[in-house]
């Protein structure tokens, strides 16, 4: 950012921190209630429909709302909409339980690190390249200044990103293992090893954006995957989309690679123990981490602002609406993938660890290094 | 300076996967399962000792009470058993009717079964379709005798009530979607990579330590031998049913999912004869009011959905009340094959494994 005072780059980030924060914390108990609710519809079901005290007080009323509100075609849909509140205040009001053989310090700690691991990650991420909005001269200190929704436009973002993301299996394995219990320890190796293996692909997925694009700015490496991409680099953006996603589901801990806490096997893997806010916060933590895989996702292949993916935008460009950035459709794409991680969910079964462990070394390493290599060609070439 | 030590484990009683209250001492080398032993009884209610306390016709109450996920089978082992011990010939219809409802427990059995497999395995979905068909076959119980589990639905002798008007219509709609359905099932398994890879070759069981250990039912059928008392010993109207025994060789887990998606169908066919040829008449045999035992004893094997579910029945001359009663329960010896199959195995093939073996508690510790 040129030419700004040290209060005004103190002051615009903790506006843009505040604003980052406000969106991941409407976004993410919206997604757990959305997957109850697409679940739900998958399933031939309902999904959460009401909320306890179903005749009396408030949450009576706003039952029998619901009620009258589901006969609407539309609105059927939202309907269940305050349960995620509920949630929130079950989480935050229930007992929560340190088991006496625990070591209570890394048990405190091992969730707000995987919260603050997955958090912090947003601090580079850009959904716009450019500024949302600008602040009015009025404005005191701020004024003049452009709001762009990314909290530090820093020339490493990437590498920034990896290594903080890479820091939450600490919170993980440390929960797991100061339990001091069989099944989250027996959740916790399995999560060490699956994790760190698909951090492999996942960073190699990530490094043909890189070069291709030739920069670590979250901000420069979308407009140029986005726009700048010779055609026959499409395709590699395209199967690094998929090896990506997948690692992505690996990474969050998702069905069907949700070995750590794999419910019917482990109970409830790592974080068996926990239980109240602290789990709370695991169970945050890997909705956000869904998120951020999901904008890293269509930031670096889905062509971010931009409508068309795999650097499609370059076919249409200066075509109104459709050929224009706008954070809408990064924000849509968003929603769509985090839609497919519920999909998957609802669709497929899991795999067996020692099954994870071989799509990691033996398909989608593979794929990536020749990709990487690929990758290098054209860009050389270029 | 590091040693090398076999954790134990316990899985269960308290377990998401272990289908009730059974527990197993597992030790595990890293994910391998070293030794396995499944320990029972967590359940025991004393229903072989209860029901020598009780008469003939009060004994079926508990057999609902075995096997809870096919009581309607088990009602029926114990009418025939108790017919055979007397010597009661039962009217046509009533075996028809008896039939059909039996073929429509091993529906509700094999789907909830087919249920939790899919959701220990992780296909979390296949559980709410199979429980929605599964609804439908209760409603026909509901309908037919006025409970949806425990159904006590047969009478010593033949049955209590008739059809209730309204109940063939409710059965062919049922007929109609039933095998689209299963369909369905199948798109979301059967040609599933995960779920072929988490089941194919998991939980082998060959066919001569199947027969060494007594296992039964699908699981011995998907071992490739085609022992079915509904074929071997024929009871109840299955001698005039028309059906195959489906078996396959490989003797895996994926076998016994086909195996039984095969079973369904059958029963799907058993019951449309059944709807189609369903004879006129009584529904029910003349019977004295109290039945007392000669100095006997019977044996009466049926095919449950889990396997043979075999009645000992020893009468005592001039007594109300069976002398003896014991329960050939099919899942109590499949399960003790279940050692030999996972030992070796990974601790997610544990689970496919209990889930292939179709353990019920209820019938395991009776």
């Amino acid at each position: 950012m040129p030419n700004m005072t040290l209060s005004q780059i103190c002051v615009m980030a903790i506006l843009q921190a505040i604003a980052v924060v406000i969106f991941i914390f409407i976004v993410v108990p919206l997604t757990t209630f959305a997957e109850r609710k697409v679940l739900g519809y998958l399933q031939d079901r309902l999904g959460a429909t009401r909320i306890a005290g179903h005749h009396v007080g408030i949450t009576g009323t706003l039952n029998r709302g619901m009620w009258r509100m589901g006969k609407l075609p539309f609105f059927s849909i939202i309907r269940g909409l305050p349960v995620f509140v509920g949630d929130i205040i079950k989480l935050l009001v229930k007992e929560d339980i340190i088991p006496d053989k625990a070591d209570r310090m890394i048990f405190m700690v091992a969730p707000c690190l995987s919260m603050i691991a997955s958090i912090v990650v947003f601090a580079a991420i850009s959904f716009y390249p450019g500024a949302l909005f600008t602040f009015p001269k009025a404005f005191p200190v701020v004024g003049g200044l452009p709001f762009t929704g990314c909290i530090s436009d820093m020339n490493v973002g990437l590498l920034f990103i990896l290594g903080v993301a890479s820091v939450g299996v600490y919170g993980i394995v440390l929960g797991a293992w100061a339990s001091n219990s069989k099944y989250p320890l027996l959740g916790g190796l399995r999560s060490a090893a699956q994790i760190v293996s698909y951090e492999v692909p996942l960073t190699l997925s990530l490094l043909v954006p890189v070069v291709l694009s030739g920069s670590l700015n979250f901000n420069e490496m979308t407009l140029r995957t986005a726009t700048q991409m010779p055609v026959y680099a499409m395709p590699l953006l395209f199967v690094g989309f998929f090896v990506y996603f997948t690692c992505g589901f690996a990474e969050t801990n998702r069905t069907p690679f949700d070995m750590p806490e794999a419910e019917n096997e482990l109970v409830a893997g790592f974080h068996t123990e926990y239980s109240g806010m602290r789990f709370g916060l695991f169970y945050l933590a890997e909705y956000i981490n869904m998120i951020v895989v999901s904008a890293l996702c269509v930031g670096f292949f889905l062509g971010g602002p931009f409508l068309f993916p795999f650097g499609l935008h370059r076919f249409f460009v200066g075509v109104p609406v459709i050929g224009a950035p706008n954070a809408l459709w990064f924000v849509l794409k968003i929603l769509f993938l985090l839609f497919t991680f519920i999909w998957v969910r609802g669709t497929i079964p899991r795999y067996r660890y020692d099954q994870i462990m071989a799509v990691a070394w033996k398909y989608l390493i593979p794929i990536t290094l020749v990709e990487l290599a690929a990758a290098a060609i054209i860009r050389f070439a270029a | 300076m590091f040693k090398n030590e076999e954790m134990e484990i316990n899985m269960g009683p308290q377990h998401p996967s272990t289908h009730g209250v059974l527990r197993l001492k597992l030790k595990l080398d890293g994910e391998i399962i070293r030794h396995c032993r499944p320990v029972i009884g967590y359940l025991h209610r004393g229903v072989e000792k209860i029901c020598e306390n009780k008469t003939f016709f009060q004994g079926q109450v508990w057999t609902d009470r075995m096997d809870y996920c096919s009581a309607v089978a088990n009602n029926l082992g114990w009418a025939e058993a108790v017919e055979k011990l007397f010597g009661i010939t039962v009217p046509r219809r009533a075996k028809y009717i008896r039939t059909m409802l039996n073929e429509y427990n091993r529906l509700a059995s094999h789907l909830i079964w087919l249920a939790t497999h899919a959701l220990d395995i992780g296909a979390m979905t296949v559980f709410l379709y199979a429980f929605r068909e599964r609804e439908a076959v209760l409603d026909l119980f509901e309908a037919f005798c006025g409970a949806r589990l425990t159904t006590t639905a047969f009478r010593i002798g033949g049955l209590r009530e008739d059809l209730p008007p309204g109940f063939e219509k409710m059965a062919r709609t049922f007929q109609a979607r039933f095998l689209a359905c299963i369909d369905e099932y199948e798109t979301l398994l059967t040609e599933n990579r995960i779920w072929k890879k988490r089941t194919i070759g998991v939980g082998i069981l060959k066919a001569d330590d199947a027969i060494a250990m007594g296992v039964t039912g699908p699981v011995l059928r998907a071992a490739g031998v085609p022992y079915d008392i509904r074929k071997a010993f024929p009871y109840a109207a299955y001698d005039e049913m028309e059906f195959a025994i489906p078996t396959k060789p490989e003797a895996d887990t994926y076998a016994r999912y086909l195996v039984r998606l095969e079973e369904m169908r059958q029963s799907h066919r058993i019951i449309n004869q059944c709807l189609d040829g369903l004879p006129e008449g009584p529904v029910m045999a003349k019977l004295p009011k109290i039945l007392r035992a000669e100095v006997n004893e019977v044996y009466h094997p049926t095919e449950c959905p889990k396997g043979e579910l075999g009645y000992y029945l020893v009468g005592e001359k001039g007594s109300t009340n069976p002398y003896r009663f014991h329960v050939r329960a099919p899942g109590f010896i499949n399960l003790q094959a279940l050692p030999m199959m996972v030992e070796g195995t990974l601790v997610a093939d544990v689970i496919a494994t209990i889930g292939t073996l179709d353990v019920v508690l209820g019938e395991i510790d009776r």
